[in-house]
């Protein structure tokens, strides 16, 4: 056995002499492929939700008015490019972004196929009147106190914004301050070639 | 006065009856909000799911779930409510869809690669080593010539 392997064991060593062997390559695919993926995780954000209700049917809702005794619906503002904001009186960001928020419907208020919705988040009511009080409205507003609107539209932090296309259709989710080169982004990239659609006949 | 006393006998049964009923339900209610809100993530919290949050969000998501419960929704239609929002980031454990297999078998699968990996590599040590041929007398007298003259 011993003196078989002595002399088979030079003659085998020939057919494969230090060459690349297929372990060889799944091993370094395996390890480069996972030391990117890990690599490209460092940088992340943990708590970055990708918005899935994009391209989906916006969800409706019928709320009390911020401001008057009534009920606002969004089923009302069908065949509109509606602009969803969630917001709160408590929200450092929402302050940051406010005066965008005024100057966009402040553009388009000559156009009656726009209009901007504010969903009161979480707050109450004294508070958040008293904000808008403070830091100026030029549009509705409707309350969400226990949240309901907002979880149907998949928001886990204020700000968030919504465009909303003549179809009911979600089509761009904005996270954070739309504010600089977001907020140009919005009007340029979004909200104006929305509008600039036919509406459809049906 | 016999009668009386039976209608009010039974009433009281059926009662009772109706109260343990509602108890019941109001217990599988919890155990059922408890069962999905266990398999849902906070969305605003780290690493903690809608049941053991106290944050806001996750208790309205709580409320949410009762609702649909008593509504007669199933679990599995409940997260897929939620997933519909915020996506499978809202569930604890990926479901094994699309790419997320790779979660779920990678493991398995590394283990095995690496199994078979190991297995080759430590048949190949413990192989008996390859022991050069016997070397003949007139070769042996030629290498050590070969030595002496090196040594000089």
């Amino acid at each position: 056995m011993w003196q078989k392997k002595a002399v088979m064991g030079p003659s085998s060593d020939k057919v494969n002499p230090g060459g690349i062997r297929l372990w060889h390559v799944i091993l370094s695919v395996t390890v480069v492929g996972l030391v990117a993926l890990f690599y490209k995780g460092l940088w992340g954000n943990p708590s970055f939700i990708p918005p899935v209700t994009v391209n989906t049917v916006a969800p409706g809702f019928t709320a009390p008015s911020l401001h008057e005794a009534r009920q606002i619906s969004l089923t009302e503002h069908q065949g509109k490019v509606v602009v969803l904001n969630f917001w709160a009186s408590w929200c450092l960001e929402c302050k940051v972004e406010h005066a965008s928020l005024l100057a966009m419907v402040k553009r388009y208020e000559d156009n009656d196929k726009f209009i901007m919705i504010g969903v009161n988040y979480q707050d109450e009511l004294t508070a958040a009147r008293a904000y808008l009080e403070e830091h100026g409205n030029n549009f509705h507003h409707v309350q969400d106190v226990d949240g309901r609107i907002a979880i149907d539209y998949g928001v886990y932090g204020v700000p968030e914004t919504f465009v909303i296309d003549q179809k009911g259709i979600i089509r761009h989710k904005e996270m954070g301050p739309m504010v600089g080169g977001r907020y140009a982004y919005v009007i340029e990239k979004v909200i104006e070639p929305l509008l600039m659609e036919k509406p459809v006949v049906s | 006065m016999r009668p009386l006393i039976f209608v009010l006998l039974i009433g009281s049964l059926v009662s009772v009856g109706a109260y343990t009923s509602t108890a019941i339900t109001e217990a599988q209610i919890q155990t059922q909000v408890k069962e999905v809100a266990k398999t849902l993530r906070c969305a605003v919290c780290q690493s903690e799911s809608v049941w053991e949050s106290n944050a806001k969000l996750a208790i309205q998501m709580r409320d949410i779930i009762r609702e649909k419960i008593i509504a007669g929704e199933s679990p599995d239609a409940i997260r897929d409510y939620f997933v519909g929002r915020y996506g499978d980031f809202i569930l604890l454990s990926p479901r094994a869809l699309g790419l997320n297999w790779i979660l779920w078998i990678g493991p398995v699968l590394f283990l095995g690669v690496g199994g078979i990996l190991l297995y080759h590599v430590l048949k190949r040590w413990t192989s008996p080593v390859a022991m050069p041929p016997p070397v003949d007398e007139s070769d042996r007298e030629r290498i050590e010539d070969a030595m002496h003259s090196i040594r000089r």
